[in-house]
């Protein structure tokens, strides 16, 4: 329970260089090694979890054209939910159900962070799904079931995709606040930084968090490009080539006019 | 091993009387670094946004340099300035929170103006409104709703943000929170952050209804 | 050819509509536009010379030297295929588009001279997305030009109310939202804020091409029966050859590059195509397309096999022989009674004693060529009473229309002009 202070007291001399040629700073209990485990770990988690929680019952919705209103207003209270107020409100609660300051508090509060934005762009891919092609499978004797898997989620889902992909991003951006609330992981160093008052461990830790957010997005971006289903892609080319349409175009709203994905709630 | 006591529980009513007047500066706090940065993040993308619009090939520079401001998690963006000469003054916390806003404003009023229909925009040209004219009374009305829209997002993301900003002791409600965490007493903790949630969805709603009163003729609108 | 319109060519060829003729011309708004009536009436409204335009990074012409005068008060449409330069024509004259070369004037006026602003709150204009403002009422769509004119508060409401009446708009519905209007609703709405200034030039680009037929139909007889009482110059874009046709009193087909192929009134384009282009544009069934712009009274007057019922047998022979028809019609102070067989003319008996078969085969002078076509057809006698409000008017038989057909229609109706 390292709450104040680090481990290890680094001189405040201690440049950038030395510091990650260190082999100390790597390995032992306090090193980078564990640490980047810990917060993989944790992101990781909070993905699978938000996904199976918001694309299932968001695709059967936006199939059944249900609860748009509703869906609006729940996604709309949701990414107005402050993560770090969130995960500080349920602190005391975990500790009071003898759960401790780790994992649940942190972990309750980043999926509430990601939960919204997939919930949002899971609806609309699904629900902006090519009319026709929903139609011409129901005309030849799909079930409900089959055109909602066979048809209307293989579509949308590089759309899906993407919304997966810049919700983690963001949830490793935002999982360094978990070592101000009683956990460690990679925002340890920052926290040490600032306890210390020394920029090298701050900067250090910084640097360790922007690279695992960008290793993120560029593996998830090329897992998309290699699992995307021949056609989709033949199809996200052409839309992609069309000029001033982005990825961001795709994970929009619902029911609000504008809708800029970066907006899509991030509340770190 | 940390206790949740009965001498130290999860909420303890009386000590909204007790520190009444803590409470109400960290609120006060808690909205000035919320609106502030807003305020200056809306000028200044709204000056960047204008140089996109005038030079189209400014908008992916812009975006892009946004976004990497955007992609800086706010700890240690707090945690960097804490340790330059800003120190503990209130920039430390100001220069990142009105960083974090970029990004969404200027998307927003980006998309603003491209919602503008062209047929509206030649529309008004025929009619013979001068460039000014056109720019202020069909275009950004038009493009309001969107602008409200990123005025919202912006807005709640601060009030999270700012509860984080706690970490270096600037952060209004989330000082409270950081006390709680420090001190192991609960009740500040879990006052800042209910109090902060409140301010994120009431601040939410507000621009959501102040959208509504700005645009009726979205209200009405058939589809 | 550089089809110039010299300023006798007729504006004509359009049915009237009585109810129009019958009401007064909606007074023009007493303030400005008085110019127009001092104007030299032979300077055209509008005049395009060897107008040129060349997008930047294009090699080819848009528009390619292009002459084209109209006339105050009448309808010109521009048609022809895409890429025909028929909308950039069109936005060069209130310089939405700048020429690359050419004059353009209006009343005589260099409009490079002018400044674009002032230029276009002189000239209305009507887009096919109409591109009204979807935040401001329908009153103050309205209003806009009014407003940037700076009309006060009292005179702009007064104007839109009138012009609400003028175009069909209800006048509950001022206070709604574009969104909240049907598109025919819209388009009206669009053509109320055209005119709010009452500009004397109209442009219009396709203003009818995004409303179901039904409804354009209607839209484009309330912008004839508006242009009888206003009396705009309106320029008008269109793809539809039957709308050109309908509404225009000259035609100008363009050719892909800009290349005037004709300027002519539209039933002279479909009578005498200027070139192989244009017969194809205009398409085989031209003949029928004439028939249903042309109306019976666009014919001359003939009796056709007609006495008076007073008159005695020998005479009806002579006249069925005559027409070699096999029946014969009778009238008697200019109404029509009927028609009789030729085995019922006995010579000895009376014309007026022999029994009548009512005329079931009538037409209206305001009948097109089209639908008398139709009734001849059907009916058994194969002629056509020309009745105008029970008055006898002659009759028409399809020898009569195909011999209408290969004449100058226009010609009866040149008076109009």
């Amino acid at each position: 329970m390292s709450l104040v202070l680090g481990q290890r007291a680094i001189p405040r001399d201690t440049t950038l260089w030395e510091w990650f040629t260190d082999p100390v700073t790597w390995t032992g209990s306090g090193g980078i090694l564990v640490s980047l485990g810990d917060t993989v770990a944790l992101c990781a988690a909070v993905i699978v979890a938000s996904a199976i929680l918001a694309v299932p019952v968001s695709a059967y919705l936006a199939h059944r054209r249900l609860a748009q209103v509703t869906s609006a207003w729940l996604v709309n209270i949701g990414r107005a939910l402050p993560t770090f107020a969130v995960a500080a409100l349920l602190v005391p609660i975990s500790l009071r159900g003898g759960y401790g300051f780790e994992p649940w508090p942190i972990f309750i509060a980043l999926t509430l962070l990601t939960v919204p934005p997939m919930f949002l762009s899971t609806y609309v891919a699904v629900k902006e799904v090519d009319e026709a092609a929903v139609n011409a499978a129901r005309a030849m004797g799909f079930t409900e079931r089959a055109v909602l898997l066979s048809v209307e989620l293989p579509l949308a889902s590089t759309v899906i995709f993407t919304g997966l992909r810049v919700a983690a991003v963001q949830v490793v951006a935002t999982e360094p606040i978990r070592a101000f609330l009683g956990g460690d992981g990679l925002g340890r160093y920052i926290r040490d930084g600032i306890g210390q008052n020394n920029a090298t461990l701050t900067v250090g830790g910084t640097f360790l968090i922007a690279a695992l957010a960008g290793l993120t997005g560029i593996t998830l971006t090329a897992i998309e490009r290699l699992a995307k289903p021949y056609g989709v892609r033949r199809l996200r080319a052409d839309r992609s080539s069309r000029p001033g349409e982005t990825d961001e175009v795709d994970v929009t709203d619902v029911a609000e006019p504008a809708g800029s994905h970066a907006a899509a709630g991030r509340l770190r | 091993m940390i206790l949740v006591t009965q001498r130290n529980p999860v909420l303890r009513w009386s000590y909204f009387g007790e520190q009444w007047d803590r409470i109400q500066a960290a609120i006060g706090e808690h909205l000035f670094l919320t609106l502030t940065p807003v305020a200056i993040g809306f000028i200044l993308s709204a000056v960047l946004a204008g140089i996109g619009l005038r030079y189209r090939w400014t908008v992916g520079p812009i975006t892009l340099f946004a976004a990497f401001l955007y992609t800086i998690p706010s700890v240690a963006f707090f945690g960097i300035l804490r340790t330059t000469p800003l120190g503990l003054s209130i920039y430390t916390v100001l220069i990142p929170l009105t960083a974090f806003t970029i990004l969404i404003l200027v998307t927003n009023i980006l998309d603003g103006f491209r919602a503008v229909p062209a047929p509206v925009r030649e529309a008004a040209d025929a009619m013979g409104l001068s460039p000014v004219r056109r720019l202020f009374t069909v275009e950004v009305p038009v493009a309001v709703p969107y602008m409200i829209n990123g005025l919202r997002i912006a807005t709640v993301t601060l009030v999270g943000l700012v509860a984080v900003a706690g970490i270096v002791g600037r952060g209004g409600l989330g000082n409270l929170i950081m006390e709680g965490i420090r001190r192991q007493f609960w009740t500040p903790l879990t006052i800042g952050a209910l109090l902060s949630i409140v301010l994120a969805i009431t601040l939410d709603l507000l621009f959501f209804l102040l959208g509504r009163w700005l645009t009726p003729w979205a209200r009405t609108a058939r589809s | 050819m550089l089809p110039v319109s010299g300023a006798g060519t007729g504006v004509a060829a359009r049915p009237p509509i009585p109810a129009c003729l019958s009401s007064p011309p909606v007074p023009l708004l007493p303030h400005e536009t008085g110019t127009v009536i001092d104007q030299d009436l032979k300077t055209p409204a509008i005049r395009l010379r060897g107008v040129r335009k060349r997008f930047p990074g294009t090699t080819e012409d848009a528009v390619a030297a292009l002459d084209l005068d109209v006339e105050r008060g009448s309808i010109v449409a521009l048609i022809g295929p895409s890429g025909c330069g028929k909308t950039t024509t069109l936005r060069m004259i209130n310089r939405l588009i700048e020429p690359t070369a050419g004059r353009i004037e209006i009343e005589g006026d260099d409009v490079s001279n002018q400044p674009p602003v002032e230029l276009r709150r002189g000239i209305g204009y009507v887009i096919q997305q109409v591109g009204l403002f979807p935040h401001r009422t329908i009153a103050a769509n309205i209003a806009t030009v009014p407003r940037s004119l700076g009309w006060d508060r009292s005179r702009v409401q007064e104007r839109v109310r009138e012009l609400a009446g003028v175009v069909g708009i209800d006048a509950q519905m001022l206070d709604r939202y574009p969104d909240e209007l049907s598109g025919g609703q819209q388009q009206r709405v669009g053509v109320a804020r055209a005119l709010a200034a009452d500009p004397p030039v109209l442009l219009m680009d396709e203003p009818f091409g995004a409303v179901d037929p039904i409804v354009r139909g209607r839209l484009q007889d309330e912008l004839l029966e508006l242009q009888n009482r206003l009396h705009k110059t309106i320029v008008l874009v269109t793809h539809d050859l039957d709308e050109a046709i309908k509404v225009a009193d000259q035609v100008a087909l363009l050719n892909v590059g800009g290349i005037l192929e004709q300027y002519a009134t539209p039933d002279e384009l479909l009578r005498a195509p200027a070139s192989e282009f244009v017969e194809r544009f205009v398409g085989e069934d031209r003949s029928m397309r004439r028939l249903a712009l042309a109306t019976v009274g666009d014919l001359p007057f003939e009796a056709g096999p007609v006495v008076d019922v007073d008159a005695d047998v020998t005479t009806g022979l002579a006249v069925i022989d005559d027409h070699r028809s096999d029946w014969l019609g009778l009238v008697e102070d200019e109404t029509f009674l009927g028609w009789v067989p030729r085995e019922q003319l006995v010579v000895g008996t009376e014309l007026r004693q022999i029994e009548r078969f009512l005329p079931a085969a009538q037409v209206a002078p305001s009948s097109t060529l089209r639908s008398a076509l139709e009734i001849i057809m059907t009916s058994r006698t194969s002629v056509a009473v020309v009745n105008d409000a029970g008055r006898f008017r002659g009759t028409v038989t399809l020898e009569r229309i195909r011999a209408g057909l290969a004449g100058d229609l226009d010609a009866p109706t040149e008076h109009a002009a």
